[in-house]
């Protein structure tokens, strides 16, 4: 019943990358059901997924152990994890006080994100 | 002589005198032819003869002219021309004598005093007759020539006076039968000797179509009876006249005829009458159709009232039965109805006992219900019915046994035993079989009812939480209470929705309908709503949304009142929207209002209402309270006088929300329930306080009501908002501790405290757990933004239990961000 608490919308983008935007609060009680849920959401064939919590009310460090675990989850299928959290948001503080930014980007919003994955891809050589 | 009256008619009494005129002349004439007297004149009485030859043929011929007072006048003059005839005969002749026949005449045809003034007159001019002859015996003379015919023509008057008068009393006599004859309502006819019509009536006339005067004379064989009966008819008549007593009366029920050829049953009363010896036949005849029909009408009815008395007493006993299937179709439990059926079957049968078995799906029979005491019957039995699907008497007409069956299928077993001397009879096969095609229905009917409404029930518990969630500041209650007579479920719905921020979200609905369709539909509707809210949406943009969703339902037109809240405890607010719900209610020191504002129609009914958003304050110490309309509603009441009654309690209602629901429940709804299902949900936003202490279980879902109590305190306590979301982190980081601590599930609580002092803050939170510094896959993040975020962690194992302190002085890290 607590998943309530956060909302996951998954947005499949055609160019490959998920943006998975998040409302709520994500606390423990939820932060298992929002990892599962987003990494369903990546198929392999994904260049990259974005966590968009711009309109996350609030996240403690069971959220930060959510991205990181995502972070890994995703680097090990050679796919980009980006965060957009813009700054002066409690979520971004959090995100600043345990250095999330030496396990993958965080953006300030949404479309540089994107331009950033796209970017990312075309100075890479295509996957097989 | 019923012709007399036409002896004097004016024509008679003219061609009498014109008579007497011509005669006297005559006999005049001849006396001149015989040798007589020389003093008789003959020119002169010749004269005279030929005047009266002249009168009589002018009266003969004019007679039908003639007046009465002609005649009088002609007899006068008959009486000179008398008179100068006996002047010219002399005295020795006997003419005379005609004064007699104008006598006669006067005393005959005129009334007495006209017949005296003319004997009068007669007297006079024969005594100037005589007077001027000077003759011998002058007296004696006129004495005989007035004073016979004087004689004689009063005597001739008496006899005509005696007469007429006979005449008059026989007429009035006749006139007297015939008016009673005629004014008679039934036919009368008289036959003569040979069958032919002699007396025919008025009322016979009506009957029989043929007028008096067509009818009389005729054979009354050939006028009204028909043709097959005319033999019968002479038969009887002959009969009648030939019977030796002088009167006889015979009845008849026969056929007649009309004119216009219609035939009709009649009662003839005929009579031989024999009188003057004469034989005729008398009859009266009456139409007795109407009589007939009268008759079979009431034997009709007496049959109807029979079949009536035999049919009210068979529905009297299916009624029995038809009242069970009432009452199953009224929705009772399945095993009430069986019960109730067997003591209605034992009661309606007059049997001994009475036992229902169910078949389930795979056909077996179980026992549904029985009547006190031992069942003779037995499965097997049972089961031979159920087979034979099929009436079953056996053990000598002591057992009966019919199959329930329901759209073909066999449903049950229906076994009745009788006790001696009862015995079964066809007639009670009939009733059964009958009231078993009802019981099965019944039966049917409360399975489908049965498995729906445990359904209904089922969704109904699991949407309706039982517990309300733990909301830190403020106190939440609700109640459910289900109508007095409705055994369905209905579409009421409350829910309570803690969201981002502290806030929280209300709802009280009410789904049209009942039973299983509203019970899904509030389940549809109370997660789309949760979903919505959850978005973060405004209350408008989510109850739009959910009318969407009840809109665009396929199925069937559905609709719903409902009210959808936020009390923001932190911004001291209530938003919400009501959609044609009544409208919430807000007590702020026992101060009642009703939240009126901007609202809209039902979800459902339009598909592009507008929801919009209305705000209030609403402080701490202020309870906000949402009901669905079985709480104002009652029968024959305007539903602001329920509303009125509404505000009255809760003025007097105490604070606490469990107390207030309680109190409301028990002033408002009637004793043995609301004629409708209540919700009721009460909030209330409790007073801040300098210092709170409030105990948690040890569940990651105690997080968000820890985090959002932090935040309406530390508002209050004078935090910013960016020093709201960084305590309110780090305290959450100490709970989540205490909560992986305490381990999974068993009952562990832990408590969390705040603390005021001076311009620092405290917060406490004691677990009853062992310290650890860092939870697994959290390497240190958790106490690391808790050092981070305050001024100071301390952590105090125990031997019962570790405190996490966490202290930091507010306003003072400004821009830090």
């Amino acid at each position: 019943l607590n998943q309530d608490l956060v909302g996951v919308q998954i947005e499949q983008r055609d160019d490959d990358v998920v943006v998975a935007r998040l409302t709520g609060e994500l606390d423990i009680s939820v932060a298992d059901h929002a990892r599962r849920k987003i990494a369903d959401a990546v198929p392999n064939s994904a260049v990259g997924v974005i966590v968009d919590m711009s309109e996350l009310e609030f996240m403690d460090s069971s959220g930060v152990s959510m991205l990181f675990s995502l972070a890994r989850q995703v680097g090990s299928h050679r796919q980009q994890l980006r965060v957009v959290a813009p700054p002066g948001r409690p979520v971004s503080r959090v995100l600043q006080i345990v250095e999330f930014g030496r396990a993958a980007p965080v953006d300030d919003d949404l479309d540089s994100a994107v331009a950033e994955i796209a970017t990312q891809r075309a100075s890479e050589p295509p996957r097989g | 002589v019923s012709d007399l009256p036409g002896l004097f008619d004016v024509r008679v009494k003219a061609r009498s005198i014109a008579y007497l005129f011509a005669a006297g002349a005559t006999l005049g004439l001849l006396t001149l032819a015989f040798p007589h007297d020389e003093e008789v004149r003959d020119v002169p009485l010749i004269v005279l003869a030929g005047t009266a030859y002249v009168v009589a043929a002018v009266v003969w011929v004019g007679a039908e002219r003639a007046r009465e007072w002609h005649l009088h006048v002609l007899l006068l003059a008959g009486t000179v021309i008398i008179s100068l005839a006996n002047y010219y005969a002399g005295p020795s002749t006997l003419y005379p004598l005609f004064y007699l026949w104008a006598a006669l005449y006067a005393f005959y045809f005129f009334s007495l005093p006209q017949a005296l003034a003319q004997m009068a007159f007669l007297a006079v001019a024969y005594a100037v007759v005589l007077a001027v002859q000077n003759a011998d015996m002058v007296v004696v003379r006129w004495l005989l020539a007035v004073g016979t015919p004087l004689l004689a023509g009063l005597l001739i008057s008496r006899l005509l006076a005696r007469l007429r008068r006979q005449a008059r009393e026989l007429r009035q006599s006749e006139e007297r039968i015939r008016m009673v004859l005629d004014t008679a309502p039934d036919a009368f006819i008289t036959l003569d000797r040979d069958g032919c019509i002699t007396t025919w009536n008025v009322a016979a006339e009506r009957l029989f179509g043929w007028k008096k005067q067509e009818a009389l004379g005729k054979a009354m064989r050939e006028l009204i009876v028909p043709p097959e009966f005319r033999d019968r008819h002479d038969a009887r008549r002959q009969a009648l006249i030939e019977t030796d007593a002088p009167v006889a009366t015979e009845h008849y029920d026969v056929e007649f005829e009309r004119r216009d050829g219609v035939r009709f049953p009649g009662e003839a009363t005929v009579s031989k009458v024999e009188a003057s010896g004469e034989v005729f036949v008398s009859g009266f005849i009456t139409d007795v159709t109407e009589r007939l029909r009268r008759r079979a009408e009431r034997e009709a009815l007496l049959r109807e009232q029979a079949a009536r008395a035999e049919a009210e007493r068979v529905a009297e006993i299916v009624g029995g039965m038809q009242a069970l299937v009432d009452a199953a179709l009224a929705q009772r439990s399945l095993h009430g109805i069986l019960r109730d059926l067997v003591a209605q079957v034992r009661g309606v049968l007059d049997v001994g006992e009475a036992t229902i078995y169910l078949s389930d799906e795979s056909g077996r029979l179980t026992l549904g219900a029985s009547t006190p005491g031992e069942h003779a019957g037995g499965e097997e039995f049972a089961a031979r019915v159920a087979e034979s699907r099929e009436a079953v008497l056996a053990r000598d007409d002591r057992l009966i046994g019919v199959p329930l069956l329901a759209e073909g299928v066999v449903t049950g077993v229906l076994v009745a035993g009788a006790e001696p001397p009862r015995e079964f009879s066809g007639e009670d096969l009939t009733l059964l079989r009958l009231a078993a095609e009802r019981v099965g229905l019944a039966i049917a009917h409360a399975r489908v009812y049965e498995r729906e409404h445990r359904i209904a029930e089922t969704l109904q518990r699991s949407l309706l939480r039982e517990r309300v969630p733990h909301l830190p500041g403020l106190d939440v209650d609700a109640r459910y209470l289900p109508a007095a007579s409705e055994a369905e479920v209905g579409g009421d719905w409350y829910d309570v929705i803690p969201i981002a921020g502290g806030a929280v979200g209300l709802v009280m609905g009410d789904v049209a309908g009942k039973g299983l369709a509203a019970a899904s539909m509030v389940g549809r509707l109370r997660s789309a709503l949760r979903a919505y809210a959850l978005e973060g949406h405004d209350c408008g943009r989510v109850v739009d949304r959910l009318n969407r969703l009840l809109w665009t339902e396929p199925e069937e037109s559905q609709m719903a009142t409902m009210l959808y809240v936020i009390v923001d405890p932190a911004a001291s607010t209530v938003r919400w929207v009501n959609a044609g719900h009544p409208p919430p209610l807000m007590v702020a020191g026992g101060e009642p209002r009703f939240l009126r504002g901007n609202a809209s129609v039902p979800l459902g009914v339009l598909p592009f209402p507008i929801y919009e958003e209305v705000s209030a304050p609403m402080g701490p110490g202020e309870t906000l309270l949402l009901y669905t309309d079985g709480l104002i509603e009652r029968p024959g009441e305007h539903l602001d006088d329920g509303l009125a009654q509404l505000a009255a309690r809760v003025s007097e209602a105490p604070e606490e929300p469990k107390a207030f629901l309680d109190h409301l429940l028990a002033t408002l709804v009637p004793q043995g329930g609301a004629a409708d299902d209540v919700a009721l949900l009460a909030l209330r936003n409790l007073p801040v306080r300098e210092q709170f202490s409030a105990e948690f279980p040890a569940q990651p879902e105690s997080l968000a009501p820890i985090r959002s109590m932090l935040r309406r305190w530390l508002s209050h306590a004078g935090a910013d908002d960016v020093e709201i979301a960084e305590i309110t982190t780090a305290c959450g980081e100490a709970a989540t501790n205490a909560i992986e601590h305490a381990g999974t599930g068993n009952g562990a609580s832990f408590e969390v405290s705040g603390r005021r002092d001076g311009p620092e803050v405290e917060v406490a939170v004691r677990d009853q757990g062992s310290w650890r510094s860092e939870r697994p896959d959290d390497h240190g993040r958790g106490l690391g933004l808790m050092r981070t975020l305050m001024d100071t962690v301390a952590v105090e194992p125990g031997a019962d239990g570790t405190t996490v302190s966490l202290r930091r002085r507010l306003g003072q890290r400004g821009g830090e961000a």
